[in-house]
């Protein structure tokens, strides 16, 4: 039987850990294993820090956000349902959660204020694998598939996901009515789907 | 704008949520009213499961950081004392008469003053939902909850109940909520064990017809739920 070893985090063990799958991890997480932690969220902290701060444009406000969703995730890991997607997934929907919040507890001077973008750290060149030209790719189809809607469906996307606004703060910026938005999200989200052809699961 | 629609949303009544829901875009009050509207309606259920497909894909389009190096330091610091509180605690817990004894401790007040300062008032709304002709109104009540931001609602419609949160934070490693039930005297243990999701948010059915109940509670306990609560419930619904 599994003996949980909530701090263990010799080299060993994780170097073992790190060739079991995501769903394996988060089952030994749940039972307090600090080391499967680890290496969950050495995997997707890049990520997860990348959404964070494309939707913060602060480095340490991303960085809280990271900090604070991680700690969710590890405070709730038996919530995790692998029927409602990836581990990934999972992951970065507590991250974008957790920013909307930061961004909504801002002033909308705040709001509007330049954020540090360029202190953080870009990633370098990635190793060469399988998995990681498959990121790549799956980021380029996305990109494009943003690209391509036309500019008020990919606007108010941008404005929702990215920039954690209601569709009313919308309505409001963009001189438009709540409808119309509503509309151009749903439209934008529909041809996207089209174009990706489904994209039941992001790359893990 | 040519091509924008006119009609916004997939199903008539549904005031075309689904998109904005699945990227956040809806308000607190907008979102905790779709999530109620979602129950009875397979319409968003099913556009929301489609569009959340692509929602998912989304963090892809963000330029690509590495996570600075500082902060896989704090988060492991955090989860390190997480372990060792949760271990204190687990030993804490282990003897049953100091788990009855915290209760009776900290259970009995809160029925006895409010759950805290800027606890919602309770708010019951008759309102139909089913709109069916025959059968009686539903009754939506509003809960107290002791998580900030967090929100409650307990639907009653012929004796039987649903729960429904929203916000809710999770529970602790090796925890689960309990769904009771407060009839006359303490707080009956209920087969209802249920986890949020990443956004906070649950539905439960309340076992068993709820007439007489008093009140619906909630505490965190041990998986596998517990006989016995052992903590401050984090929802009550005075159904009466």
């Amino acid at each position: 039987m599994f003996k949980p070893q909530r701090t263990d985090t010799g080299n060993q063990s994780t170097a073992a850990l790190r060739n079991l799958a995501d769903e394996e991890l988060m089952q030994m997480m749940r039972r307090g294993h600090a080391a499967a932690f680890e290496v969950i969220y050495d995997r997707h902290a890049d990520a997860a820090f990348s959404l964070a701060y494309r939707m913060c444009g602060q480095r340490a406000l991303a960085e809280d956000v990271v900090q604070e969703g991680f700690l969710a995730l590890w405070r709730s890991g038996a919530r995790y349902d692998r029927t409602r997607g990836s581990v990934r997934t999972w992951i970065l929907g507590i991250v974008h959660n957790r920013a909307i919040d930061a961004l909504r507890r801002r002033t909308v001077r705040d709001r509007g204020r330049v954020g540090d973008q360029g202190l953080a750290e870009r990633l370098p060149s990635p190793q060469r694998t399988e998995l990681e030209f498959a990121r790549q790719d799956e980021a380029r189809e996305v990109r494009d598939a943003l690209e391509q809607l036309p500019e008020e469906q990919s606007r108010v996307i941008e404005l929702a996901y990215f920039g954690g606004l209601t569709h009313v703060e919308i309505a409001s910026i963009l001189d438009a009515p709540i409808g119309t938005i509503k509309g151009r999200m749903r439209l934008g989200l529909a041809k996207m789907r089209m174009t990706l052809g489904d994209p039941a699961e992001v790359v893990q | 704008m040519s091509g924008d629609p006119i009609r916004p949303g997939a199903a008539e009544g549904c005031d075309g949520n689904a998109a904005p829901y699945v990227l956040g875009a809806l308000t607190d009050a907008e979102h905790e009213a779709f999530l109620l509207h979602m129950g009875s309606c397979a319409v968003c259920r099913e556009e929301v499961a489609s569009l959340q497909s692509v929602v998912a894909a989304l963090p892809a389009a963000a330029p690509r950081l590495k996570a600075p190096r500082e902060l896989k330091r704090k988060l492991m610091a955090e989860v390190a004392e997480d372990a060792r509180r949760q271990d204190a605690a687990e030993r804490a817990a282990a003897s049953p008469r100091a788990s009855q004894r915290r209760w009776r401790v900290s259970f009995r007040p809160v029925f006895a003053a409010p759950l805290a300062a800027g606890l919602a008032a309770i708010v019951v709304l008759a309102i139909a939902l089913s709109g069916g002709g025959g059968s009686a109104p539903a009754k939506v009540i509003r809960a107290e909850v002791t998580a900030p931001g967090a929100s409650a609602y307990v639907t009653v419609s012929d004796e039987h109940a649903n729960l429904t949160v929203s916000k809710f934070p999770p529970t602790r490693i090796g925890q689960v909520y309990e769904v009771w039930v407060k009839r006359a005297g303490n707080p009956e243990p209920t087969d209802a064990l249920f986890d949020v999701t990443s956004r906070g948010e649950a539905t439960v059915e309340v076992p068993g017809s709820v007439r007489g109940v008093r009140d619906v509670l909630v505490t965190a306990e041990p998986d596998g739920g517990v006989s016995v609560p052992t903590s401050t419930p984090t929802i009550v619904a005075h159904l009466e």
